[in-house]
């Protein structure tokens, strides 16, 4: 298959405090390239330049200016091509320790963070009208940050680093150093590129395929043991982005398990958080609550007493209005969505010629996630009757409920066909067995109801 | 200058739904994927009711594609709202208006043209869903919920195809199957030793 490229656009360098640098990393990286590599570098400039990769290494991990100028991304995005470009495309692997055991996730963190706000940032600007200067800019370079160079950061450095291989080795309990290439075996390239696995489950939910997301983990066990759990923040990430896929898949008690799951531990573990942590992880943790509120709606179940508390108290009004169904449930589930979702990424540019076709990808997926909410929206209302009969003419219930009978049958088997669910048992996030989720079941005989 | 070489771009994973892998594959490409494979794949998709299938299909478009904007509509975007219609319905079990909007506007016949025996597949699966629900059901429903046109064609359609009986009363009996016979199920949550070691352990906790 023909991809276009994502190149990063050849611009004038401007006048920054970066310059030096950078011509030393495109210097550095031109010898190892065309001369045949280090060993043609003197000693001398070789530390130096060591140096130089090292602070590099730090920087790459150190979080964007919030409100850094559209200048300072596209530099931004330059220095990643040009250190990923360094890891991936030396002769060889590079001899470097990462900075510390968070590093790699940090700099995945930040990389992904990055194009995300960027996306985010582009797309306004295409919708808005009043900036023609930054929108010609943006115009021009359509494949800065582009989502194309992203995912083939991430799916390179997963290759590079053979670190699907180590995983599977890991499971059957043989060595993983033993399938790990002369990439893996190093701490820098294992760490990236276990790492951009996590990224990837993140990247593919914001452009919105979200089975190939939970695809991404099939090497990934989701336990204690994880490599991610030693990173909160990665751990938190992984288990925020697998729920959400499942929640779009239909998939809720799934959903609900994976939610549950980070909430407690982080309930559990809050006290040696230290607080900075703690606060960027406290909006996400909000999130899933109201996340779990939805996927209670679509399907009523047992929650652990903490998230139940919790929920309670942060969506209590909400749940309330979002279990009793109809109409005036959609706008609540709406503003849940909105506020829960991930800032989701259209995987085109947007069109600067025509301001108002460029959907913002949120409403696009809301939209699409609120067909589902309507078909069901009846359930609930239905079930709190279903509950008080065991046998029950069609007319008269539909009378209680208002509608015409025929309808109602309509609504009778929305309900029973929801209550078959894919859930999860022990291989891979996809997989999963056909299982009935609810304790009501009835059949239709002529025009009554038997339960 | 800084140029990132794709030389050793891995090839893109296959994803697990055969379906949605098309989808994906073009995601980042629109502008190389014709509009009719779009739409056959959503048709497709559709086929498969009810599941996430259509809606993960939707997902995958890039929200141009699929929204018409306020002052920009073109070919795609209308038969894509056109198709959320008739998915809706079919998800909705609403299966006597699927078909009386499949009939409504000769587009319909265009966007499931490519899917050979479209109409066919959507009343089988409409008549197995049908039998998951119910032990007896009246011709005048089966004949507006398949799509069919008179007492006769029903009849003929359920014994024949779906084996099923047609009593003296014009009632069609269902056989008994796993799911209309409404029994009570039973749901149990299996709790094993060491989370009751937790729940003690937090009782612990807190009271500490």
């Amino acid at each position: 298959m023909n991809y276009q490229s994502g190149m990063a656009p050849a611009r004038a360098i401007e006048d920054d405090s970066d310059v030096e640098e950078e011509a030393l990393v495109a210097d550095y990286r031109e010898q190892v390239q065309y001369e045949g590599g280090m060993e043609e570098l003197d000693q001398a400039s070789l530390a130096q330049q060591h140096d130089e990769i090292q602070s590099r290494l730090v920087q790459a991990a150190q979080p964007l200016d919030f409100q850094a100028t559209l200048e300072t991304k596209f530099q931004s995005y330059d220095n990643y091509c040009a250190l990923f470009h360094y890891i991936l495309n030396s002769e060889g692997p590079v001899d470097l320790e990462p900075p510390s055991y968070y590093w790699a996730w940090d700099v995945i963190d930040e990389f992904i963070y990055q194009f995300n706000t960027f996306s985010s940032y582009r797309a306004r600007i295409a919708r808005q009208t009043n900036n023609e200067e930054e929108a010609q800019i943006l115009r021009d370079n359509p494949n800065t940050w582009g989502c194309y160079s992203v995912l083939n950061v991430l799916y390179s450095l997963i290759q590079k680093s053979q670190i699907l291989e180590q995983l599977t080795a890991m499971r059957r309990n043989e060595d993983p150093m033993a399938v790990a290439g002369p990439y893996g075996t190093k701490n820098l390239y294992r760490m990236l590129g276990y790492f951009s696995i996590i990224g990837l489950l993140r990247v593919h939910c914001l452009l919105g395929d979200f089975s190939l997301a939970l695809k991404t983990l099939d090497d990934i066990e989701l336990n204690k043991k994880a490599m991610f759990a030693r990173v909160m923040a990665a751990h938190f990430t992984t288990y925020y982005y697998v729920g959400f896929s499942y929640m779009m898949m239909r998939r809720y008690a799934d959903a609900i398990r994976m939610f549950s799951h980070i909430l407690v531990y982080v309930s559990r573990t809050k006290n040696f958080q230290k607080n900075t942590q703690y606060d960027s992880i406290s909006k996400k943790n909000d999130q899933m609550l109201a996340l779990i509120a939805i996927c209670v709606a679509f399907h009523p179940t047992r929650l652990d007493d903490t998230i139940h508390t919790a929920l309670r108290e942060k969506y209590g009004d909400q749940l309330l209005k979002l279990q009793r169904g109809g109409p005036d449930s959609l706008p609540v589930f709406e503003e849940l969505f909105r506020h829960a979702c991930p800032k989701f990424i259209s995987p085109v540019p947007p069109d600067f010629d025509k301001p108002e076709a460029n959907i913002d990808p949120i409403d696009h997926h809301l939209s699409v996630f609120m067909e589902e909410v309507k078909t069901n929206m009846w359930s609930p209302t239905l079930k709190s009757y279903l509950r008080l009969y065991t046998t029950m003419d069609l007319k008269k219930l539909a009378g209680f409920l208002d509608v015409q009978p025929e309808e109602l049958r309509s609504w009778l088997l929305v309900n029973k066909q929801r209550t078959k669910q894919l859930r999860w048992t022990d291989n891979g996030l996809l997989e999963g067995e056909l299982v009935n989720i609810s304790d009501l079941d009835y059949a239709l005989q002529g025009v009554s109801l038997r339960r | 200058m800084r140029t990132f070489s794709l030389s050793l771009l891995p090839h893109f994973p296959s994803t697990a739904k055969p379906l949605t892998t098309l989808v994906s594959s073009y995601q980042l490409n629109p502008d190389r994927i014709k509009d009719e494979v779009i739409t056959n794949i959503l048709v497709k998709a559709m086929t498969q009711f009810p599941s996430p299938q259509f809606d993960l299909s939707l997902h995958l478009l890039s929200p141009s594609q699929s929204n018409p904007g306020p002052n920009s509509t073109s070919d795609l975007t209308e038969a894509v709202a056109k198709l959320r219609v008739l998915n809706a319905q079919l998800e909705g079990a609403q299966y006597a208006r699927f078909w009386v909007t499949l009939d409504s506007d000769d587009i319909y016949a265009d966007l499931t043209t490519d899917i050979a025996g479209f109409e066919e597949m959507i009343r089988l699966r409409i008549a197995q869903l049908i039998s998951q629900a119910h032990r007896e059901v009246q011709t005048s429903v089966l004949e507006g919920w398949l799509g069919l046109d008179g007492e006769d064609e029903v009849n003929k359609f359920v014994i024949e195809t779906c084996g099923w009986k047609v009593g003296e009363d014009g009632l069609v009996q269902i056989p008994k199957n796993a799911d209309n016979e409404a029994k009570k199920t039973e749901i149990r949550e299996d709790v094993a030793v060491d989370m009751f070691g937790r729940v003690i352990k937090r009782a612990w906790e807190d009271s500490a």
